[in-house]
């Protein structure tokens, strides 16, 4: 029962600002993308890892080995991605990003921040920021076919990253009226985001089912054996451990679903497999979550 | 220079955020003001609201005392408003609204977190929600000529404190996934009220100061002027005092103007009754805090 109330804790949060967001755009009302994506990317997701760092003490070692199965995990997921795809013999270019980036963002950070508190939070923003100058690098160097480093330098993240890793690394802390002006402005990231991916997939034209749920299955399960070998192979235990586990497991990420539409890669394939894997995620995430707070 | 510093630390926040939005309004980039308004008016504010007083656990009557002492200054307002009004002949219905109705959410609210923490936060929303739904009721009914319960009726933060006093006096704690849900929702509203509060500073074009400025003026200082006296004659003290002078002379609500601009009523002065109070208090904002912060003698 107590577990009940725990879980129901982590998970409600994110599925009722999900649902205002899906609700919202089913009854018709706006929800400019520009707006919103500025408002969380360039403003406020800065300033929450900023505004993180700043509060939350935290032990470099582990963050720098949780960075490094990052960047791992991500890899790994690519390579193995691919293979499975190849086995299944499906267009590569059109899946291979929605096997290899999850929602870590938007789904991921809320789910740290609720099981493992503030400092869960910092820990998911590791693995979150790897990802999106992966996104960056790679999913652009897909797209366009060269790296774009002035690209990923004009990411507000990347700056507030390294604001982040200055204030880790000496422990300098921001002035009062800079650390609460970040912090009130962070607070904006989490729910915008989770509110604009229920709009999101309240507007989704989906293709075929079945090849989502297959294709979703191989993610999750690739994802989960990753973070469970990569957490065992680098020696991470307690938080790091678990928020590896957790973000490894994100369902695919709606990113993949705007790069396919503007690159015209079977963007409805890939829309099936935003909505299967969130739904999956729905059931798969409690019994996770159930699995790690019971010490697993 | 401990009290200068106090004071910076209380409104560089408010001028940051409140600066992104003026910027964003001005580069003419898109911002959907009523998108963000509904998101932050529908579910954001509630959420605040919820969060702050369950979470709180502030004792009720001080959060009842907080509303009675500001309805009082809303009547007295409104009494000194419509005479003044009457008196220089100007179109009591168009301009009453702008004179009594503070900025007691979008300004109001970062202010009293800011300078008295969470306890200045909830005995602030105490102020905001009588003050909401008087501007609703009252507002709506002058300026269209005739009594409008609907918007009151409709605005959900009535309810939602009703449902947060619910929990306080059964002495019960909200179970976690509502209270994560209410604290992460109502996390966006402070800073979102304060982005769109810059980007409608930006975006009210002002005809003509004039007499408009001059009312906006006397919003600023007969208001200022009703929470000290007020707040001497219930001899209140500490936060409770603080936050009713704060609230009371709050600029002019950016509600009145969208309310004139629906009813085609003057729209255009009461833009610079907004504005014009809003600039004005942002500069004279340091004092404010001086006296808000600092108690009596």
């Amino acid at each position: 029962m107590a577990l009940f109330a725990q879980l129901s804790a982590i998970i409600c949060p994110i599925f009722i600002c999900a649902a205002i967001g899906f609700f919202w755009k089913r009854t018709g009302q706006g929800l400019d993308p520009d707006l919103v994506t500025t408002l969380v990317y360039k403003i406020s997701v800065p300033c929450l890892i900023i505004a993180t760092f700043s509060k939350v003490v935290v032990i470099p070692q582990a963050l720098a080995s949780l960075g490094l199965a990052s960047i791992c995990l991500l890899t790994l997921n690519g390579i193995l991605g691919a293979l499975l795809l190849q086995i299944f013999r499906l267009p590569t270019p059109s899946y291979l990003p929605a096997m290899t980036f999850s929602l870590v963002g938007s789904m991921g950070l809320p789910v740290c921040l609720f099981a493992y508190g503030e400092e869960g939070l910092a820990h998911g923003l590791v693995v979150f920021t790897i990802t999106s100058i992966g996104t960056f690098t790679v999913g652009a160097a897909l797209a366009a076919g060269r790296v774009s480093v002035d690209k990923l330098l004009k990411e507000p993240a990347i700056w507030a990253a390294l604001v982040a890793i200055i204030m880790i690394l000496t422990g300098w802390k921001l002035p009062v009226w800079l650390s609460n002006t970040t912090w009130l402005l962070g607070g904006i990231a989490i729910p915008l985001q989770l509110i604009s991916l229920g709009a999101s997939l309240a507007q989704f034209e989906v293709g075929s089912l079945g090849r989502a749920f297959g294709l979703t299955i191989l993610k999750l399960g690739l994802g989960f054996g990753l973070g469970v070998s990569l957490a065992e192979l680098l020696g991470l235990s307690g938080i790091p451990r678990a928020v590896l586990i957790l973000q490894a497991t994100m369902p695919v990420a709606v990113s993949n679903y705007m790069f396919a539409v503007i690159y015209k890669r079977e963007p409805t394939e890939v829309a099936g497999m935003v909505i299967v894997s969130t739904a999956v995620a729905a059931i798969l995430l409690p019994l996770i979550l159930a699995w790690l707070l019971t010490g697993g | 220079m401990s009290v200068l510093l106090e004071i910076a630390t209380i409104i560089a926040p408010l001028f940051v955020i409140a600066g992104i939005g003026f910027a964003w309004g001005r580069s003419g980039m898109p911002f959907d003001t009523n998108m963000i308004g509904s998101l932050v008016v529908n579910f954001a504010v509630p959420c605040l609201i919820f969060s702050t007083l369950t979470r709180l656990e502030v004792d009720i009557s001080d959060f009842g005392a907080a509303a009675g002492v500001f309805s009082l200054a809303v009547g007295a307002n409104i009494v000194v408003s419509a005479i003044l009004l009457r008196v220089i002949k100007r179109d009591i219905g168009a301009f009453l609204p702008a004179t009594v109705f503070a900025n007691t959410g979008n300004m109001g609210l970062p202010l009293c977190l800011f300078a008295f923490g969470d306890e200045g936060l909830a005995l602030g929303i105490s102020v905001f929600v009588v003050s909401a739904s008087a501007n609703f009721l009252l507002g709506v009914s002058f300026v269209s000529g005739k009594l409008s319960l609907r918007e009151t009726i409709m605005a959900p933060h009535l309810y939602v404190v009703v449902a947060a006093l619910g929990f306080l006096f059964a002495e019960v704690q909200p179970p976690a996934w509502l209270a994560n849900t209410a604290y992460i929702i109502g996390g966006m509203s402070i800073p979102l009220m304060l982005v769109a509060l810059g980007v409608s500073l930006a975006r009210l074009t002002v005809s003509s100061f004039g007499q408009s400025f001059i009312l906006g003026l006397y919003r600023l200082g007969f208001g200022l002027g009703i929470g000290l006296t007020l707040s001497w004659f219930f001899e209140l003290e500490g936060v409770a005092r603080g936050v009713l002078i704060l609230q009371c002379a709050m600029p002019s609500a950016v509600l009145n103007y969208i309310i004139a601009a629906r009813y085609d009523r003057k729209p255009d002065e009461i833009a610079g009754l907004v504005v014009g109070s809003t600039f004005v208090s942002l500069a004279t904002l340091p004092l404010l805090l001086l006296v808000a912060i600092q108690g009596p003698g």
